[in-house]
């Protein structure tokens, strides 16, 4: 046996009699009120400026948001909401104005918001096929698919509940009679576009059905190109969300007013659903969200203020 | 070469014997074969004969399994588990199409959790295999051909011839044949069945003497006839068939298996019972397991659980019944939609979403916790308990033993203890202390209760290490310079020591054996008090070395010839015996010189009363040293003697002889006629005899009692050695209020000389419950007042036994639950046993019975926590215990230290298994609501899989190791700390509300924190979270927070903590990382590629991460800080008054009891400081022969013939030794 050999025979030796005999190595801590206090101290100070610069960038934010639903149906139609949305016949374009408050700096979001809509629905989320999205009509088991599976015996790509309820309502917008540019490109995820939809794979028998649920698709442009579907596709997390319609890239000046000319397709009526329409410039940290930017402050302040407590009561009643 | 080993081996059987696996079969198919006779019949030495019965072979099997049976059996065992079973429905329901999550969600933690007890299993089983084995291939003489052969014990069959050898354990139940000693007598000892180490006697037949060579032993043609196997280990009934001759057999022909062979060189014996047909392996069986306390509570908690499983299962039904509705056009609701979602069935929609739900939610059972527990409390028992170093018994090489892993953290709940006297108290060891001659005091030691006082009131004596130079023998612990050597001719009054001496080295009942040379003699005495009195004398110079039945021979040194001996013989003319209504012994003896003297000894109330007249200044300075004795604890004797005239006696001696030869009531006439003569008695001094108690048990009694535990002893023995002990062990004293409840009051002794059984029944259970009602009028003043004295009850076998009568027992529990401490003298095992579950059901304590004999093994099951005294006893009470260990005081260790932390830790860990399966499940069951209740899983199938057993699994399991609040010198410094344990302050409701207020807490934070903040930001440029996204972030918060939230809860924390911590967050994203970087074609796992990259490129992800967690545990810090500083526990008590010293090693602990050595003057002098108090208690005790039979005779056992006959048996050596 060498010598370092016996050491570590030894430390191991050393370290396994330490374990037996419960006597290892170990920081004791003690919450004393001294430790409580300068821990909140230290909560306080870190989180009060994390939150405030996190409230700076949501505030930096600007943001328009114009609810449309109701707006957009013609006064004669609100007393059957659904039948106008159902009738194909009647047009179904719509005019909303927005101004802006406030500078906007390119490259300004448009979303559409949808609420009381549950994509996180457990018959919604795993309607779909992510084999066929990847492969097409190569990939033939469509069950889980149900109820939109099959059209005529032949498998609807893509499938499910998800893509046949695609959001199909559309914008354009209009700035002094000019249109902006809208960029519908890069609204998927890198990841979502790459990987999940085939680029050889093209629509098909889609919205064929007796029922139509939503937008439909251009069959000759591949899925991996159809971004709108792409991002509907990736599924919210709560029943009230915001999916990227494209980006205005023109800066928006103050008092700027914007036509939207949109076709009001979608159907949220029949199960009260709201429709937004929102322009918002991004910060660092992404849109307007003060609830980030609010819960640090709380959370330091009350730190902070638990600190100044206990230590008034340390002083009092010294132990 | 048949049958034998195929019976437990079914595959090691024999080639080419397909005769041999068909006796495997019938064997196995019962025990006890239907057409079985009520007698077998073993042809000794005949392999062949006995073949056609198909005895069972000598190898024996403890294992729980073999090979087949292995996983039906064990997976029956696993599945006997509520929460096992319950995960296995879970993914059963899995597989169905209601539900949400995929069958490996649940299965996976199921499979490892089965696999790994199912592991643990198997390797309990392979060591009780490893052990079997080595039992089965011990090697043995069996008489083969001619000649002895070594076979295996396991190769063993009925009708064998064996030889064993001195030493050597018995493999079978034999019938003793022949021995080398004469007579055909051997010696056996016999602590592996009943713990008792004294050697009994086994005669083989007469007839069978011969056969101890093997030419003759194969000429043995015997024939044994005898009962079944049973498992009674005290009776035997049978007979030997030889030359057409029946003999009778009886227990005193049959050496068990398990004894092992003492003082016979070997001897020849026919097996008849092998294997587990052995009379102690018929007894070994069906040992109850136990189940802690904590455990069955932590059912409760489970159940608590399951309805709470069930409640948001109902709630999140109900809410997907109202909430379908074909309105919701994208959920494609319209045509054939199946029931789960059908809006035209709605009752059926909350049925399947009750199942749905249930596998949903089914992490809200902590299904690892039972495995956790169980690793925990097994490393716990191997390693901590197993090999502390401070519950090592050095001297017998015997480390502490947990057998069974079950009961950790009972031991930091005990309220009771139950405790046996000889051999767990006391070393079973009697020691010449001290003695009064003429009314001086000499002997220089100190007893353990007497250093107590000392330490207690902070004189600090050191242990004396007596002097190398000093007399020092096993059974004489004196040290005084006055006395030894001789010196004792130098005091002034050497004429009564001389007395002294002499009536201790004549007035006996013992023995010698042996050389007659000092140091070589042996002295067999009827009780050990008596050895140590001859001992004592030979030490003085005054050496009994033999005796005949008429004569005593002393060797004595006198004072007139200095440092010369002369033999002197004293004819022993009368021997007053011993009884316990005499209390006294008496030697009529007559010397050389023709002078007449009655020595005496006996108690001294007895003695006091028969005293002559004058010299009252002595007798009372002796009865002060007599009481001052007593208070130390100290068994003591007094002394007297009596010049008789010659005529006088004469006159007696016939009474004596005509009561002697009386045919009725001899007994009591001559005690009549004893009385005449043990009159007018000068007292010489007394004797003090330590009952050595076993190192520390007064101070660990002492620390016990401080921590809350009240401790019984429970003791065959008489009264009066009870109360001595009780007193030498601090749990009586002076102070204390005492009710003592005896039958041997005059009353009850003279209704049962009448001898009607049912009057004395009644008569005394009248009489128990006027005392009992005296005692309780008595004691409930002092109930409410904490000023009032201390209680204490003594009771002996006979009232207990009508106490615990059900018409008497609350009263008997009343009064006893209220005294700090109880003695129950003269019990049997199985009022042991009784009033331990008297205590345990009806007072509903945590109790534990420690104790070292097999009359202790009832109590020992009967407690929540048996303990055995392993070492130098026997093997029976530690067969049957839950713990082992070699001196009582380690119970200090046993249940301060290691109960103690045992209990919190797995408080603790059941807590947090708890509060992490809630919070998680909680975040879970939040999502329920704004999915409109349709069970959709917010997490991944594997997240929810591995979140119990991967991601949260170690760091708990470090806690429960390494958890320590306080160092184990500090909690045996406060043993108050351990009432927290007695109250079961870590385990309450109120704990698990506010845990449970915790979880809902930090779930609320998970879920709503991170859908606020998903529901605007996202990543840049502008694109939007989707559902996986965020799942990953509130499963990474999770785990982040519900990690850290461990750590807040240490009270220590070691490197392994960290990396326990760490490694779980570590392992957490290097599992993402992976499983978000990989898609393979076989499975996609669309949903969650590349999420964590997504989320991790923006600053959403890192400022969440440290808002969630922080805000998360904000509350529970606060928690912390407010408990510690205002409604702190003891323990944090003490941590902070403790905080800065520095902890050392176990080491500087063991370093510091290490005593130094003082001089023994100051030593003295320290001694003479100590406060005594007048005491009552003189503390007369002797050990009254009659009583070891006691037990023998209530379990029909065998009793040998009066160890105390001496004359008669002195006759008999002198007879047998010329031959």
């Amino acid at each position: 046996m060498t010598d370092p050999n016996r050491e570590r025979y030894r430390i191991r030796e050393t370290a396994f009699y330490l374990f037996t005999q419960q006597s290892l190595p170990a920081c004791k801590p003690v919450l004393t009120p001294g430790w409580v206090i300068t821990i909140f101290l230290f909560m306080g100070l870190i989180f009060i400026p994390v939150g405030l610069v996190t409230l700076r960038a949501s505030h930096s934010v600007v943001e328009i948001v114009d609810r449309y639903d109701i707006e957009c149906v013609p006064e004669s139609s609100r007393i059957d909401k659904i039948s106008y949305i159902q009738d194909d016949s009647i047009p179904k374009n719509c005019s909303r104005f927005m101004k802006v408050r406030k500078y906007m700096k390119a490259p300004i979001n448009i979303y559409y918001q949808l609420d009381n809509y549950y994509q996180n629905h457990r018959r919604y989320v795993k309607s779909r096929s992510d084999k066929q999205l990847l492969h097409g009509r190569k990939y033939h088991d469509t069950s889980s698919c149900q109820p939109v599976e099959l059209n005529n015996g032949q498998p609807i790509v893509p499938c499910g509940l998800i893509a046949w309820s695609l959001f199909n309502d559309s914008f354009t917008f209009i700035r002094e009679r000019a249109e902006l540019k809208v960029n519908r490109k890069n609204i998927a995820w890198k990841s979502d576009r790459d990987h999940k939809f085939g680029k050889n794979v093209h629509p098909f028998s889609f919205q064929n059905g007796t029922l139509i649920g939503g937008g439909k698709l251009y069959p000759k442009i591949p899925l991996s190109d159809q971004e709108d579907l792409i991002v509907w596709m990736r599924t919210s997390a709560l029943p009230s969300f915001r999916k990227l319609y494209g980006r205005i890239e023109e800066d928006l000046d103050v008092d700027d007013v914007i036509v939207v000319n949109l076709m009001n397709n979608y159907n949220t009526y029949s199960f009260g659903g709201k429709k937004k329409l929102v322009l918002s410039t991004s910060s660092w940290l992404g849109g307007k969200n003060n609830f980030l930017g609010h819960a640090c402050i709380i959370v330091g302040c009350s730190s902070l203020v638990l600190a100044i407590v206990f230590t008034l009561l340390h002083l009092k009643y010294r132990r | 070469m048949s049958g034998w080993d195929t019976v437990n081996l079914p595959l090691k059987s024999q080639p080419g014997s397909s005769r041999l696996k068909t006796v495997s079969r019938t064997v196995t198919l019962g025990r006890v074969q239907p057409q079985m006779p009520t007698f077998r019949t073993i042809f000794c030495n005949d392999r062949d004969a006995n073949f056609a019965h198909r005895y069972k072979g000598n190898s024996i099997s403890t294992t729980k399994y073999n090979i087949f049976t292995f996983l039906p059996k064990g997976l029956y065992e696993q599945f006997r588990r509520v929460a096992n079973l319950y995960f296995l429905m879970v993914s059963i329901l899995s597989a169905t199409p209601y539900s949400p999550v995929h069958p490996v969600t649940n299965m996976v933690p199921l499979s490892l959790v089965l696999l790994f007890s199912l592991i643990k299993e198997a390797f309990e089983d392979w060591q009780r295999f490893q052990n079997d084995n080595a039992i089965n291939s011990t090697l043995v003489d069996v008489l083969q051909a001619q000649g002895w052969e070594t076979l295996q014990w396991k190769k063993l069959q009925v009708g064998d011839i064996i030889r064993v050898k001195q030493d050597g354990f018995f493999p079978a139940d034999i019938l003793l044949l022949a021995s080398t000693n004469a007579d055909g007598v051997c010696y056996i000892e016999t602590a592996n069945l009943d713990g008792e180490t004294n050697l009994k006697i086994r005669k083989g037949l007469e007839k069978t003497w011969d056969y101890s060579s093997p030419e003759k032993a194969c000429e043995f043609k015997g024939e044994v006839q005898c009962e079944q196997p049973n498992n009674s280990l005290y009776t035997f009934s049978g007979n030997l068939v030889i030359d057409n001759q029946t003999l009778p057999l009886s227990p005193n022909q049959i050496l068990l298996r398990g004894c092992s062979l003492k003082n016979t060189c070997f001897i020849v014996g026919a097996v008849i019972f092998t294997g587990h047909e052995t009379k102690v392996m018929m007894n070994s069986m069906n040992v109850p397991s136990k189940r802690s306390t904590l455990e069955r509570r932590l059912d409760k908690l489970i159940l608590a659980l399951f309805c709470t499983l069930f409640s948001m299962c109902l709630l999140g039904a109900m809410g997907s019944g109202m909430f379908i509705d074909r309105k919701y056009f994208y959920l494609g609701l319209r045509e054939n939609v199946e029931d789960q979602f059908n809006p035209s069935r709605r009752f059926l929609v909350i049925i399947l979403t009750m199942l749905t739900l249930l596998t949903l939610y089914s992490t809200i059972i902590p299904i690892s916790l039972y495995v956790s527990i169980e690793t925990i409390k097994f490393i716990q028992s191997s390693q901590f308990i197993n090999k502390d170093l401070n519950m090592y018994h050095a001297e017998t090489n015997t480390p502490a033993s947990a057998r069974t892993s079950n009961l950790n953290e009972e031991l930091g709940q005990v309220e009771y203890i139950f405790s046996d006297k000889t051999g767990t108290l006391t070393r079973n060891l009697m020691e010449f202390f001290k003695c009064s001659i003429g009314g001086e005091i000499y002997g220089t030691g100190m007893t353990e209760i007497e250093s107590g006082i000392a330490e207690r009131i902070g004189i600090n004596v050191q242990e004396l290490q007596t002097s190398t130079d000093s007399v020092q023998e096993k059974g004489f612990n004196f040290y005084d310079e006055r006395l030894l050597r001789g010196a004792w001719r130098n005091e002034p009054n050497h004429d009564a020591c001389k007395e002294f001496f002499r009536c201790l080295a004549i007035c006996h009942t013992v023995l010698p054996e042996g050389d007659e040379s000092p140091q070589k003699i042996k002295y067999q005495a009827a009780s050990p008090d008596e050895a140590a009195l001859v001992l004592a004398a030979k030490n003085f110079g005054f050496f009994f070395y033999r005796r005949t039945p008429t004569m005593i021979y002393v060797r004595e040194s006198h004072v007139e010839r200095m440092g010369k001996t002369q033999d002197v013989s004293y004819e022993i003319l009368n021997v007053l015996e011993f009884n316990s209504t005499r209390k006294r012994q008496s030697v009529v003896c007559r010397y050389p010189d023709g002078r007449l003297v009655l020595y005496c000894k006996g108690a001294d109330t007895v003695i006091y009363e028969r005293l002559g007249s004058g010299n009252d200044y002595l007798n009372k300075v002796t009865r002060d040293h007599l009481e001052k004795f007593g208070s130390a604890g100290l068994r003591t004797l007094c002394l007297a003697y009596r010049d008789l005239a010659p005529d006088l006696y004469e006159s007696w001696n016939e009474k004596f002889i005509k009561a002697k030869s009386s045919l009725r009531d001899r007994e009591k006439k001559l005690d009549e006629v004893a009385e005449l003569i043990e009159k007018e008695l000068i007292l010489i001094g007394a004797t003090a005899i330590e009952d050595k108690l076993q190192e520390g048990v007064p101070s660990c009694i002492q620390t016990l009692s401080r921590a809350g535990i009240k401790i019984w002893v429970l003791t065959g023995d008489k009264m009066e050695t009870a109360i001595n002990v009780a007193y030498a062990c601090n749990l009586l004293n002076n102070e204390m209020k005492q009710f003592i409840i005896s039958s041997e009051t005059d009353a009850i002794r003279e209704v049962e000389e009448r001898g009607d059984q049912a009057e004395i029944a009644h008569f005394i259970k009248e009489d128990v419950k006027k005392q009992l009602k005296k005692c309780l009028d008595e004691a409930s003043q002092y109930f409410c007042s904490p000023s009032g004295p201390k209680l204490g009850l003594v009771i002996d076998g006979k009232c207990l036994m009508h106490a615990l009568d059900p018409s008497l027992r609350i009263m008997l529990l009343t009064l006893s639950l209220n005294c700090a401490s109880v003695v129950c003298c003269r019990v049997s095992p199985l009022q042991k046993a009784q009033v331990t579950s008297l205590v345990k059901k009806g007072a509903r304590k945590i109790t534990l019975s420690i104790g070292d004999g097999a009359n202790d093994v009832s109590m020992i099951q009967a407690a929540h926590i048996g303990i055995g005294i392993s070492g130098l006893e026997g093997m029976q009470a530690v067969m049957a215990s839950d713990f082992a260990i070699a001196q009582f005081r380690f119970l200090e260790d046993l249940l301060l230290v290691h109960g103690r932390w045992a209990y919190i830790r797995l408080c603790k860990v059941v807590m947090y298994f708890f509060y992490k399966n809630l919070a998680f499940t909680l975040t879970q069951f939040w999502f329920t609501f704004s999915t409109g209740f349709s069970g959709q899983r917010f997490y991944d199938d594997w997240f929810q899989s591995l979140y119990n057993v991967i991601f949260t699994a170690l760091p708990v399991v470090m806690v429960g190791l390494f958890d320590k609040d306080i160092s184990p010198s500090l909690s045996k410094k406060y043993p108050e700390l351990y009432k927290e344990g007695v109250k079961n302050m870590f385990f309450k409701w109120r704990v698990v509300v506010l845990w449970a207020f915790f979880a809902v807490y930090q779930s609320l934070v998970f879920f709503y924190f991170i859908s606020a903040s998903t529901s605007t930001s996202g990543g840049r440029p502008g694109k939007m979270f989707g559902l996986w996204d965020v799942s990953t972030m509130a499963f990474t918060c999770v785990v982040v927070t519900v990690n850290l939230r461990l750590l807040m809860m240490c009270n220590s924390i070691t490197r392994w903590h960290c990396i326990s911590v760490g490694g779980s967050i570590l392992v957490w994203f290097v599992f993402i990382f992976l499983y978000c970087g990989v898609m393979t074609p076989l499975d996609r796992n669309d949903n969650m590629y590349w999420v964590i990259y997504i989320l991790m490129g923006t600053p959403y992800f890192y400022v969440t991460l440290l808002l969630v967690p922080v805000a998360a545990l904000l509350v529970d810090f606060l928690f912390l800080g407010v408990q510690r500083w205002f409604f702190p526990y003891d323990y944090q008590i003490v941590q902070e008054m403790h905080k800065d010293e520095i902890h050392g090693t176990g080491l500087s602990g063991l370093l510091e009891s290490k005593h130094e050595h003082t001089a023994e003057v100051a030593r003295s002098s320290e001694i003479s400081r100590l406060p005594r108090e007048v005491s009552k208690h003189s503390g007369f005790a002797f050990d009254s022969p009659g009583y070891e039979s006691f037990f023998a005779s209530q379990f029909g056992k065998y009793v040998p013939p009066k160890a105390w006959d001496v004359a008669r048996r002195a006759s008999m050596k002198s007879k047998a030794k010329p031959k």
